[in-house]
């Protein structure tokens, strides 16, 4: 197998993924028998096959990769962690991992996308070509993760043993660490989050100030 | 239709072009097409098909809309290389770069490449001018961005038997100058002579002194730009040649300007087309070996036109018609 194929291959992963955890979500509601690793076994080989149709010549895989053919590492462990979670009782990532995963996405995405689509001189995507601070930052960071026991230090493990290997048609170290799909979702997420905190703290504050007798719904 | 042409010089002296040519700009049925013509001969071959729709879909295995722009350049040692353009979804702005090589000449072309030089989903990358040859053995070709705003680039190409490795830099930063004409003066100091959307209605210039470390911000010139294609070159005397539409509305004309001070003013010495309501358009400059001027661009947008001049015709014109 050539380096090409394995590249080619790899692209398919995260939308492979991404199917199996729709169609896990849409048997849950129509096949609620259907559990474990059966659901997993039926909803992956029904992945296979949708991106594996041939369509105008070209299977469904490389129509994807026709929109995005460099998915991050951690949008790809992510996925497959939530494809494991709903086959398997123990979580993998706890949550203060979760939200260490949807800050970097965020964080990294803010950092990346308004400055390389031309928001100021600097461009950030060219540290990502050469030994640059880009690596130092997230070879810190990484150390500092395994170190204080937080697991998403080794998703960016991966992303750096999958940079090596150029496992991605990408040759920058930043396709390896985010994508705008990853980015999105964790600023979206984080978002979400905050609002639900900010309600929770304003109803927590209302009901201190009514009478013990009156309880808010 | 036929659109955005360039040139390059083989060892043996023939000049090879490029062109897309299809039914209207960003078609289905559009192709890059290759041609070559020996310094003998005052005719081109037979143009050919080198890149396809269907073709790019097959080489690079994914969904190909369109192709669009081309840029073919020689290595000393005869190798052609072909960066051309491609899009998968919407308009240029969806534009990527993919690069294919070809070691006889022209005849047949490597499997397509595609170059990832953005970091969302790849978009908006594409080139229009000529590039330059570094001492290393790499190149240095002007690229440009234009999705949420557009600016110039430079793409470090460093074609290995490892590989293609790429890294870019930035001109200028957003919504400045874009389609650059990199111009090297030495090994070391280039100027980068930009087409420009903004209300200058300029010709700008922006000036590296470091091998395109960093760039100095661009500076209108004396020539105006209706947001259109330019070229410009560095002449084996020293002086500068560009070509350009002479006006701030429209490209009713292409004409030649001289800079003997790097750049900073220029001067009108001819004008190659002029009519009123036509388009000429997206010049490509080439200094052939023999010391002889080439320019290829788009006339009427229906056919590419080839036109060449000595030194001493372009030294004794004072904005007479070019031939």
């Amino acid at each position: 197998m050539t380096h090409a194929s394995v590249v080619e291959l790899y692209s398919a992963v995260c939308p492979w993924l991404a199917l199996v955890w729709c169609l896990q979500r849409v048997a849950g509601l129509i096949v609620p028998s259907l559990r474990g690793w059966a659901l997993l076994a039926v909803a992956g080989a029904i992945a296979v096959v949708v991106l594996l149709v041939p369509v105008q010549g070209l299977v469904m895989a490389r129509w994807v990769a026709g929109l995005n053919a460099n998915f991050s590492i951690p949008l790809t462990v992510i996925l497959a962690v939530i494809v494991w979670e709903r086959v398997f009782e123990p979580s993998l990532l706890a949550e203060r991992e979760w939200t260490t995963a949807w800050s970097f996405g965020a964080i990294g995405g803010l950092a990346l996308y308004p400055m390389a689509l031309g928001l100021g001189s600097f461009d950030p995507y060219e540290w990502g070509w050469p030994f640059s601070p880009l690596f130092v930052v997230i070879g810190a960071l990484t150390v500092l993760l395994i170190w204080k026991q937080n697991r998403f230090g080794f998703l960016l493990v991966l992303a750096a043993v999958a940079f090596q290997l150029r496992l991605l048609e990408s040759t920058n170290y930043w396709d390896y660490l985010l994508d705008p799909i990853y980015s999105l979702v964790s600023i979206v997420w984080l978002a979400g989050g905050f609002v639900t905190s900010m309600r929770s703290s304003r109803t927590k504050r209302y009901s201190k100030t009514l009478p013990p007798n009156i309880s808010t719904i | 239709m036929s659109h955005v042409s360039s040139l390059s010089e083989l060892p043996d002296g023939r000049l090879a072009a490029t062109w897309y040519a299809g039914s209207r700009e960003g078609a289905g049925d559009v192709a890059i097409y290759f041609s070559t013509r020996t310094p003998a001969d005052t005719r081109w071959s037979l143009p050919r098909a080198i890149v396809t729709r269907e073709l790019a879909t097959r080489d690079l295995n994914r969904y190909i809309k369109k192709v669009g722009n081309a840029v073919v350049f020689a290595d000393s040692a005869g190798k052609l290389s072909l960066l051309y353009v491609t899009v998968s979804v919407g308009g240029w702005s969806g534009s990527s770069l993919n690069l294919t090589s070809s070691i006889d000449g022209g005849g047949t072309w490597s499997q397509g490449q595609r170059l990832t030089l953005s970091p969302f989903f790849n978009l908006s990358e594409l080139a229009k001018n000529a590039p330059a040859a570094l001492v290393s053995g790499s190149w240095a070709v002007p690229i440009y961005h234009e999705f949420i705003s557009t600016f110039p680039e430079v793409l470090w190409l460093d074609e290995t038997e490892k590989g293609v490795r790429v890294t870019k830099s930035r001109v200028s930063a957003g919504w400045f100058g874009y389609q650059p004409a990199l111009t090297p003066l030495t090994a070391s100091t280039a100027l980068a002579v930009l087409r420009n959307d903004d209300d200058s209605k300029a010709v700008s210039v922006a000036r590296t002194d470091d091998g395109g470390e960093t760039w100095s911000t661009p500076n209108s010139v004396n020539l105006p730009n209706p947001d259109a294609g330019l070229d410009a070159i560095r002449l084996s005397d020293g002086r500068l040649l560009l070509a350009f539409n002479d006006s701030e509305t429209g490209r009713e004309n292409l004409k030649l300007a001289l800079s003997t001070d790097e750049g900073q003013t220029w001067m009108r010495i001819a004008t190659v087309a002029e009519e009123p309501g036509a388009d000429f358009s997206y010049p490509f400059l080439l200094q052939a070996s023999s010391g002889d001027v080439h320019l290829v661009y788009t006339w009427k947008r229906a056919a590419i036109r080839h036109v060449a001049f000595n030194i001493p015709w372009l030294s004794g014109s004072r904005t007479r018609s070019g031939r």
